[in-house]
């Protein structure tokens, strides 16, 4: 009983910030929009470094690059909605588990991310990668990698910024506090793309030694980031 | 507010035997030098910035078990105790790096080294930062300390992780202790370097009660101040 109630609450969380996006379009276009930009920076960054530069040696950084500022931004976004519209005190009013909480937001964060990152994915192969060799390894590679990080980034992303949007800084504030907690998942989110994007032999192996270290990141991480969920909400 | 004697003395002791190892780490423990035959003198900082490395690590500790009790008690005492504890951990954090830096200017020619550990203690360098950079940034002292034990608690996850890296990944950052045949020292460099180590230990635990007794003074007065403006 008790659990069948707190996966209908959860569902309900979910399901209110599915309808508002829905409704606004907000989160998907500005991250949308968002990716774009950094791709157009991109350009600007690797304008001379002329065309026998092989793009695929730097792209998992500049994917991930894309995508860490971008999911700072969307994070940013879904707290600045609870706040303004007072949403967060009737969620706490309301005799809703506070786990849930963490959970549905945690689920709508990934949702969003993975929505926008599979976007702009096949946007940033047909700006940078066209006329390049294709990827060495199988691609749903990197749908894995994009999964696993997605989620430690959503997970300890809901935690903190459900902080930093109590503030001053806000969205300054959740980069100062993001982007360091953040480097070992990112840094083996980039090793693990660039053994599915060069391929060749090893690589393989090389790629699922760097995803072991992502789910374990996303195991500590996010359990701890539920533990203190709790503490933090209330306040 | 009582006197902590304890304090005092480890204060003045770990003044002393830091000084002793200076001494000792030039006139008595015998050089390393390079195949060449030349003396290698940058070795001598070892006495300096392994001891603060290693207090940085297990002061940042108490930032996290602070952070911890806090958020089981609430007192507030736990929070202020927590903030020394970073305070102190920047204190030695910065030493290392800057002491880091030299070593490896003189040793691998370049000021800095994208390697694991170099990476890793600067990651740890920027949490640290950022801990005093969220405090500032809330005004609601409940949210302040409870951010703050939060993050805190998050932020330590990467010393154990920057402590273990040299011995998980590949890296140039020298192990000296159970690193392998090359690793371990000789009697006269390991006593120079235990007393180092113990010597920085009770400055930290030194700087750690001192500035919590003058935080808690600080605090009284305020507290007075408001009784006294009523």
């Amino acid at each position: 009983m008790a659990k069948s109630n707190s996966w209908r609450q959860f569902k309900a969380i979910l399901r209110k910030d599915l309808v508002m996006e829905l409704r606004t379009k907000e989160m998907i276009t500005s991250m949308g929009l968002y990716a774009l930009l950094t791709m157009v920076v991109y350009q600007i960054a690797l304008a001379e470094a002329g065309d026998s530069f092989d793009v695929r040696l730097v792209m998992p950084g500049l994917i991930w690059v894309a995508f860490i500022f971008m999911s700072m931004l969307g994070l940013n976004r879904s707290f600045v909605h609870e706040k303004d519209q007072g949403c967060i005190d009737a969620l706490l009013l309301s005799p809703v588990d506070r786990p849930v909480i963490f959970f549905a937001k945690f689920a709508g964060n990934l949702l969003f991310l993975m929505v926008v990152e599979l976007l702009s994915l096949p946007v940033f192969s047909f700006l940078f990668l066209q006329g390049r060799e294709g990827f060495g390894n199988p691609v749903w590679l990197v749908g894995v990698v994009l999964l696993g990080a997605s989620i430690g980034i959503s997970g300890v992303g809901t935690l903190l910024a459900t902080m930093t949007v109590n503030t001053k800084g806000k969205d300054v504030m959740l980069a100062v506090l993001f982007v360091p907690i953040m480097y070992p998942l990112l840094r083996a989110a980039v090793g693990a793309t660039f053994a599915a994007v060069i391929g060749g032999p090893g690589t393989v192996q090389a790629f699922w030694l760097y995803m072991a270290w992502v789910a374990g990141f996303d195991v500590i991480m996010v359990a701890i980031a539920y533990a203190l969920y709790e503490f933090v909400i209330g306040v | 507010m009582k006197r902590n004697p304890l304090a005092e003395i480890m204060l003045g002791l770990g003044g002393v035997l830091t000084t002793a190892a200076f001494f000792m780490a030039f006139f008595w423990a015998p050089g390393t030098s390079y195949p060449d035959g030349r003396v290698d003198f940058a070795q001598k900082i070892f006495y300096f910035h392994v001891p603060v490395a290693e207090a940085s690590f297990l002061v940042f500790i108490f930032t996290a078990y602070y952070g911890i009790r806090f958020l089981m008690t609430r007192e507030r005492i736990y929070d202020t105790k927590a903030r020394i504890a970073t305070e102190v951990t920047l204190f030695f954090v910065l030493l290392t790096m800057a002491t880091g830096i030299l070593w490896t200017r003189v040793e691998w020619g370049v000021w800095w080294q994208w390697e694991p550990r170099l990476t890793t203690y600067f990651i740890l360098t920027l949490l640290v930062i950022a801990y005093f950079v969220l405090r500032n940034s809330v005004e609601d002292e409940e949210k302040r300390a409870v951010y703050a034990s939060a993050f805190g608690i998050l932020a330590f996850v990467d010393a154990p992780i920057s402590f273990f890296i040299t011995r998980w990944l590949n890296s140039i950052h020298p192990i000296v202790f159970g690193g392998g045949e090359s690793s371990g020292l000789e009697t006269s460099m390991l006593i120079t370097f235990i007393v180092a180590q113990v010597g920085m230990l009770m400055l930290g635990y030194a700087f750690y009660q001192l500035r919590l007794r003058e935080e808690e003074l600080r605090e009284r007065l305020e507290a007075l101040k408001i009784e006294i403006g009523d």
